[in-house]
């Protein structure tokens, strides 16, 4: 069983109607769910406090996103990410994102006190968030701050990162902590926003060898990118050998989705939560917490994660969309939503240069356990 | 950007008269591999550790042991920059002379030096990425306001550029390659494409086959 955090107020989070990083697609999972008829109760958890968002971040940014929701128009705004075209200002930035940030906190702490040992955040996932900056849809770090509670715990924490997008501000926030390792798996930053996780960032000072990355050539689809997940997550896993892990789960490494050029398919992304599950409960006796996180095509995003719910909550996936939820959220699925929860198989016609590209992530990752090799022996 | 920018400071120094085996033991000791020669307070050879090595080899026609002055195995009147000229004019000279450092001198005064090293640092800084930001890949025509054109279209979309690279390519283009402050850069690119430019990255919408 699984807890599932969530509450009205997250919708609040809401850049505007042109921005892609929507809160109807937590909508929509929601009432997929409902419609498979596997609703279950959500928990509602607190706002995070003002201190627990300083945590992480600088009092000067949290000052900042303060008076921009009491209507000043601070010159420096842009300097600390805000008032960008990936993060445009709306009214209530800092209570609505405390929302977000105290959902994947209170999911920690149910995992703390040991009441729990799986929890979804419906919710969440900002990784872009930096200390003192807004970044890429990102206001405050809610992963961060969970991994912190955890740390001043005294649990050692694995980060694990499935978005399309390198992890980045929580590899920076942890890059010199020895009690936080970041794995990301993504598009390479040579090409994607935000640039960053390359496998020569390993860490500093005590920390070096627990910042991971596997970026991924574009194009990369399902059978390379498992792949690369099998031959570096369980072997890093179990080299920490983490109290507990914490999972941002984007669904944007999908095909279909236009904000990259990774090509996976929904059959892949069950793969790697069934694997995520394994590895939690072989490395992090059992205990995991998973965020969303990016995904920018609705009918896609919809269905990724209630897969992720399903498979959290050890239920069957059904074969069929229901026909109502079709129905109801037909002005947002566009045309491409077929009748499945899953994609069709095959799923889209191969791209060419997979072999050549396949090689080259292979490369990849024999350089990064070359690298990795010589802190861990 | 200016060899003062680039150049390590302040520079450790050796006397002519101290030993070989003393210059050894402080290059070893800090993990470097030039050392400026002053006698008086002026720069007059340029000791590496390679000198080192072959001036106590048996290989030297006349080896050299650990207690012999740095006077007789450094390079004499060696090359030098000064601290306000471009940094790619001190790496042309280091680049024709194949020499890995150029003592920096203001005047008569030793004040810093540049390995190659540093220039691989400042190429970092030049091409590296500093801010969370995209890559937007551009082919210019060779000719007045095509670069302009390109930022005024960025500036009016409230786009941050947090670095620009231009490159001549053989067919005449200029291939320009910016970091861009934002996560949204495939809308961005379609929009460019439509405005007349040639984007190389990202790749259109309609992909190969999907």
């Amino acid at each position: 069983m699984t807890t599932l955090i969530h509450r009205p107020e997250y919708a609040g989070y809401d850049f505007g109607p042109a921005h892609p990083f929507t809160p109807s697609r937590i909508a929509m999972v929601l009432d997929l769910i409902r419609c498979l008829g596997h609703a279950a109760p959500t928990l509602a958890a607190p706002s995070a406090t003002r201190e627990e968002i300083l945590s992480v971040h600088d009092e000067a940014y949290v000052a900042m996103v303060e008076a921009l929701d009491r209507g000043e128009t601070p010159p420096s705004a842009e300097a600390f990410g805000l008032g960008t075209p990936d993060n445009p200002i709306f009214p209530d930035m800092d209570p609505a994102t405390r929302w977000l940030v105290g959902g994947t906190l209170h999911g920690a702490r149910l995992l703390m006190a040991g009441t729990e040992t799986r929890v979804l955040q419906l919710g969440g996932g900002l990784h872009h968030a930096q200390r003192d900056r807004a970044a890429g849809f990102c206001l405050y770090n809610d992963l961060a701050v969970a991994i912190r509670a955890f740390v001043d715990h005294g649990w050692r924490v694995a980060y694990l990162d499935i978005d399309l997008h390198h992890g980045d501000g929580v590899q920076k926030l942890f890059y010199d902590h020895e009690k936080v390792l970041t794995l990301s798996l993504h598009e390479t930053g040579h090409y994607l926003y935000p640039g960053t996780g390359h496998i020569q960032e390993l860490g500093s000072g005590p920390a070096r060898g627990l910042s991971v990355n596997i970026p991924f050539e574009p194009f990369t689809e399902s059978e390379s990118y498992l792949e690369a997940f099998e031959d570096v997550v369980p072997r890093t896993l179990e080299q920490f050998s983490p109290q507990v892990l914490v999972v941002q789960a984007g669904a944007d490494a999908h095909f279909a989705d236009l904000m990259g050029d990774l090509a996976l398919t929904t059959q892949a992304f069950e793969r790697l939560y069934r694997r995520i599950l394994e590895l939690a409960g072989e490395h992090a006796q059992g205990r995991v917490l998973v965020t969303l996180g990016g995904g920018y095509d609705a009918q896609v995003t919809a269905r990724i994660w209630t897969i992720l719910y399903l498979t959290l909550m050890d239920l069957p996936i059904p074969d069929r969309l229901p026909a109502e939820w079709l129905e109801r959220w037909q002005h947002l699925l566009g045309d491409d939503v077929g009748a499945t929860l899953h994609d069709p198989e095959p799923a889209f016609p191969a791209f060419p240069g997979r072999e050549e590209r396949n090689r080259r992530n292979r490369d990849v990752v024999a350089r990064l356990l070359d690298s990795l090799l010589r802190y861990w022996l | 950007m200016l060899v003062k920018e680039v150049m390590r400071k302040p520079v450790t120094v050796v006397q002519v008269g101290a030993t070989l085996g003393e210059a050894n033991e402080l290059m070893l000791s800090r993990s470097f591999r030039h050392l400026p020669v002053v006698d008086q307070g002026r720069l007059v050879g340029v000791l590496t550790d390679r000198d080192i090595r072959y001036a106590t080899s048996s290989l030297c026609p006349m080896p050299r042991s650990a207690g012999d002055p740095v006077a007789l195995a450094m390079s004499r009147h060696p090359l030098t920059a000064d601290p306000l000229d471009p940094m790619e004019d001190a790496a042309r000279i280091m680049r024709e002379h194949k020499i890995g450092c150029l003592p920096v001198l203001d005047g008569d005064e030793l004040v810093g030096i540049l390995t190659g090293m540093d220039l691989l640092d400042a190429l970092m800084t030049l091409t590296g990425v500093t801010k969370p930001s995209s890559r937007l890949e551009v082919t210019l025509k060779d000719q007045p306001g095509e670069l302009a054109r390109l930022t005024a279209f960025l500036a009016g979309r409230h786009v941050n550029v947090h670095s620009i690279l231009t490159y001549p390519t053989p067919d005449s283009t200029v291939r320009t390659v910016l970091r861009v402050d934002s996560q949204q850069i495939r809308p961005l690119a379609e929009d460019l494409r439509e405005a007349g430019f040639t984007i190389l990255w990202p790749l259109p919408t309609s992909r190969p086959n999907p």
